[in-house]
């Protein structure tokens, strides 16, 4: 993996799935849509940041208190005194500060050792299986794929930020939206009448020239109805500070996507799931500062964002997921970084989620092939999403699984 | 091979130019036709000339830029801009090959093999080594797999790509081994976690000159302890654990899984029955020759996306335009970064998806966009020669296009009588964008 790179990384077989052809919207409908249907107040909303290349949990969720931590990292550890205490044992990683000021007012969960059975060292399997939602992937869907198929057609309903559709928002009928980031331009006048007429579905037609026929007539339909909102400056973010704080970034990928999402969050587009990412934590060698930089980023871009929401009202409605595809070796290798690893902590951030830890921690004194025991699968987590913030039954989602994370959602 | 239908002659060459090649250049296909598929086939397959590749290669030299000078001098700043010229200069120099080469195989190879060993010069930084590896892809792109394999173990830009410089004795570094089995030779599941970690201590030891991708063995930092890879038990050099490697039939399998989904389907699974005894000796020319004879080639149900590059490509090949001499490339290229696919520049290891993923709205745009700065450089005199009544069909052959739709042909038909317009259309169809 490209430990310096901040593109997506997208799972090489994963959600390579290919859905029918979406019915025929038309432009009239979709831009008129955008202003007669604003998403309802108080309609939740979930964004998805995810964290490609396998984020340390142990360097962001840090067992401060454990002497054996320290024997078994001693190059890239952080001492007690560094660590921002969350208790008596774990803390965040010194670049959390923005996600430590959120803990403090109880809206963060911190689930840990999340992971799936017999983990799989691989980039790719692991974040195909995370993505899927599926611990052996037979429907080559994503789970948020598989929501946007089990609601009314709107390609707004699920948005990725970035030009490449990622595995999570493939379904099997229908999949999510992407929006680059400089937004979308409006093929106008004759080109777009053109471009209609290109973009008709054909009869006899093979599903992957459907597909291209339907993502230019999303094109038409999306960027209608929303590059008039992504002209407008950001909403400022009102209870921050605007030096040495989150609030000074800005100039990252993470924050520049969150920036587009709150936008549009706040023009009450009709939007349900956000995804977002981040990439660069394969932190083979020289791991210290690199991660510390890019977990730092996630804290700020993501603080940042919910004091963004404040103004427009819907700050109450959005809960933030955050993870990545695994956790990584408990020992240091001789680069000064870590290998592949399994289960890490997972964030659920938001105003209805009730702060604290979930899930056991993993104990050191118990490695498996020097690997963290997973102690929380990660569908509970998924399920109690799909069912306290999309507020659909999880199991046909879910392949009927029956975990669940109690009490995380204030409902 | 069965005699053709005149529809299947169609679609195999269809296939054959698109998937085989970087498509048509302007009259190939209606020649092709012409020839029949067999005959084509067998033309297309072997070299140009006795020394094709070599012959081919356009020049460009590299020089080695040594150590950065101090931060802050006239030196660092000269050595900076140096940089950026060389590495966009790798980058126009490999587009103008791909544009303009007799030999579209090798190429496709070559560019089959840099998404398959992918390594980027984000991390690299430097031209010269990721120069000498697409040198290294060049000259095994058909060759034998296994001495492929051996030839990228000693590939400087590989080797620090996968943090190979950091994996010592002491404590190993895993990245280069778990991904030399799971991406490169095997596939995910076909050896155990033992393995990955018993592969890293065998490949430890190794060296890289980052600035010019030379490649050292340091016995001081190798672990030359027995360990128990792949059921063995002994002490092995890096050669002979990939010699275990390649000859087993599980590399031979990946292969062709790796083939299958780049050149058939990435939405279908490969036929459990494939035929895999042409690359029995790991001979990579013989497995595509092969799998260029099979049913596969025009077999309905294995549509494929052109990635960016291979539809841009083909476009610089249908109008005769060599990217260099475009008078608006830094357009060009801005519109394939947003694309999302720029040579030496995979997103990761697992290189750039496939299928669906190019099926964005996002993409739909940017293809909009890239096409209207294409065709700035494109004289439409050879357009306004034909009757515009025979233009639908004539467009259909020009570009290799298998068949338009009712629904393209109609778009096709309202726009004829503008060339421009018409031609926009008719490049962003479905049917262009998707090869049947």
């Amino acid at each position: 993996m490209d430990t310096l790179s901040r593109r997506r990384f997208l799972a090489l077989t994963g959600g390579a799935g290919v859905a029918a052809a979406a019915n025929i919207l038309s432009v009239e409908d979709i831009a008129q849509a955008a202003i007669t249907r604003p998403l309802p107040a108080n309609t939740p909303i979930l964004v998805v940041v995810t964290l490609y290349g396998g984020n340390d949990g142990l360097n962001t969720l840090v067992p401060y208190s454990d002497p054996l931590y320290y024997s078994l990292r001693p190059d890239i550890s952080y001492t007690p005194e560094k660590v921002l205490h969350l208790d008596s044992t774990l803390g965040l990683n010194p670049s959390m500060t923005a996600v430590k000021n959120l803990w403090d007012k109880e809206k963060v969960a911190i689930i840990r050792g999340v992971g799936y059975p017999n983990s799989d060292h691989s980039h790719f399997s692991s974040m195909a299986i995370w993505q899927s939602g599926e611990r052996t992937q037979t429907t080559k869907t994503g789970w948020l794929g598989r929501w946007v198929d089990s609601q009314p057609e709107d390609p707004l309903l699920a948005i990725n930020l970035g030009s490449v559709l990622p595995p999570l928002l493939v379904g099997k009928k229908r999949s999510g939206s992407v929006l680059p980031l400089g937004g979308l331009v409006t093929p106008s006048g004759s080109l777009a009448r053109d471009c209609s007429r290109l973009s008709l579905p054909a009869l006899g037609e093979n599903p992957l020239a459907a597909r291209a026929a339907t993502s230019l007539r999303n094109l038409l339909n999306i960027s209608e109805s929303v590059s008039p909102i992504l002209k407008s400056p950001a909403p400022v973010a009102t209870d921050l500070p605007t030096v040495n704080g989150g609030n000074a970034g800005g100039d990252n990928n993470l924050s520049q996507q969150l920036d587009v999402v709150a936008k549009l969050v706040t023009a009450g587009a009709p939007t349900r799931v956000w995804a977002v990412s981040l990439g660069g934590f394969d932190t083979h060698a020289n791991e210290a500062n690199a991660q510390s930089e890019l977990i730092g980023i996630v804290s700020s871009s993501v603080s940042r964002f919910l004091s963004q929401l404040v103004a427009s009202g819907r700050s109450k409605d959005v809960t933030v997921l955050v993870y990545s595809e695994f956790g990584r070796r408990v020992a240091a290798n001789a680069s000064a970084g870590t290998d592949h690893g399994t289960s890490a902590p997972v964030f659920v951030i938001g105003d209805g989620v009730k702060g604290g830890f979930y899930g056991e921690q993993p104990s050191l004194n118990n490695l498996n092939q020097g690997d963290l025991a997973v102690t929380t699968d990660f569908r509970d987590i998924y399920a109690t999403l799909l069912e306290g913030v999309l507020k659909v039954p999880a199991e046909p989602i879910l392949g009927g699984w029956k975990g669940r994370i109690n009490s995380l959602l204030r409902t | 091979m069965a005699t053709l239908s005149a529809d299947q002659e169609r679609l195999a060459l269809s296939r054959l130019y698109s998937r085989f090649g970087f498509g048509v250049k302007a009259g190939e296909f209606e020649s092709a036709l012409a020839n029949g598929f067999v005959n084509t086939k067998n033309s297309f397959l072997v070299k140009p000339t006795q020394d094709g590749i070599a012959s081919d290669l356009i020049p460009i030299t590299l020089d080695d830029l040594g150590p950065r000078p101090t931060p802050g001098t006239f030196a660092n700043t000269e050595y900076s801009l140096k940089l950026s010229k060389q590495n966009k200069d790798l980058v126009i120099w490999w587009l103008d090959q791909m544009a303009t080469t007799d030999y579209p195989l090798n190429e496709k190879m070559t560019w089959f093999w840099h998404g398959h060993w992918a390594t980027s010069i984000e991390k690299i930084n430097f031209a010269l080594p990721m120069y000498k590896q697409n040198i290294t892809l060049r000259n095994n792109a058909l060759g034998n797999f296994a001495t492929f394999c051996q030839s990228m173990f000693q590939d400087g830009a590989l080797q620090f790509w996968l943090d190979g410089q950091d994996n010592t004795a002491t404590a190993p570094n895993e990245n280069l081994s778990r991904e030399f089995m799971e991406l490169f030779t095997l596939g995910v599941g076909r050896y155990s976690e033992d393995d990955v970690k018993a592969l890293a201590r065998i490949f430890t030891g190794v060296q890289v000159q980052r600035t010019n991708g030379s490649v050292v063995f340091n016995a001081r930092r190798h672990d030359s302890s027995p360990v128990n890879f792949l059921g063995a038990t002994k002490i092995y050099t890096a050669q002979d654990a990939i010699t275990s490697i390649t000859s087993r039939d599980d590399s031979s399998r990946f292969i062709y899984e790796r083939l299958w989904y780049r050149f058939f389907s990435s939405t279908e699974t490969m036929p459990v029955d494939i035929n895999r005894s042409a690359f029995t000796s790991r001979d990579i020319f013989a497995a595509i020759s092969d799998l260029c004879s099979t049913p596969y080639m025009y077999a309905p149900d294995f549509a494929m996306v052109k990635s960016p590059i291979e539809w841009f490509i083909g476009l610089c090949r249908v109008f005769g335009l060599t990217p260099s001499a475009t008078k608006n490339f830094s357009a060009i290229g801005s519109d394939l970064q947003k694309l999302a696919q720029v040579p030496f520049t995979p997103p990761n290891v697992g290189g750039w998806p496939a299928g669906e993923m190019w099926l964005t709205s996002a993409s739909a745009q940017f293809r909009l966009s890239l096409s209207q700065n294409i065709l700035k450089n494109v004289s439409l005199d050879f357009i306004n020669a034909i009757p515009p009544v025979s233009r639908v069909n004539y467009l259909r052959d020009l570009l290799g296009v298998y068949q338009w739709s009712r629904r393209t042909s109609d778009a096709l038909t309202v726009a004829r009588t503008e060339p421009a317009r018409m031609l926009l259309l008719a490049i962003n169809s479905p049917e262009y964008i998707v090869g049947a």
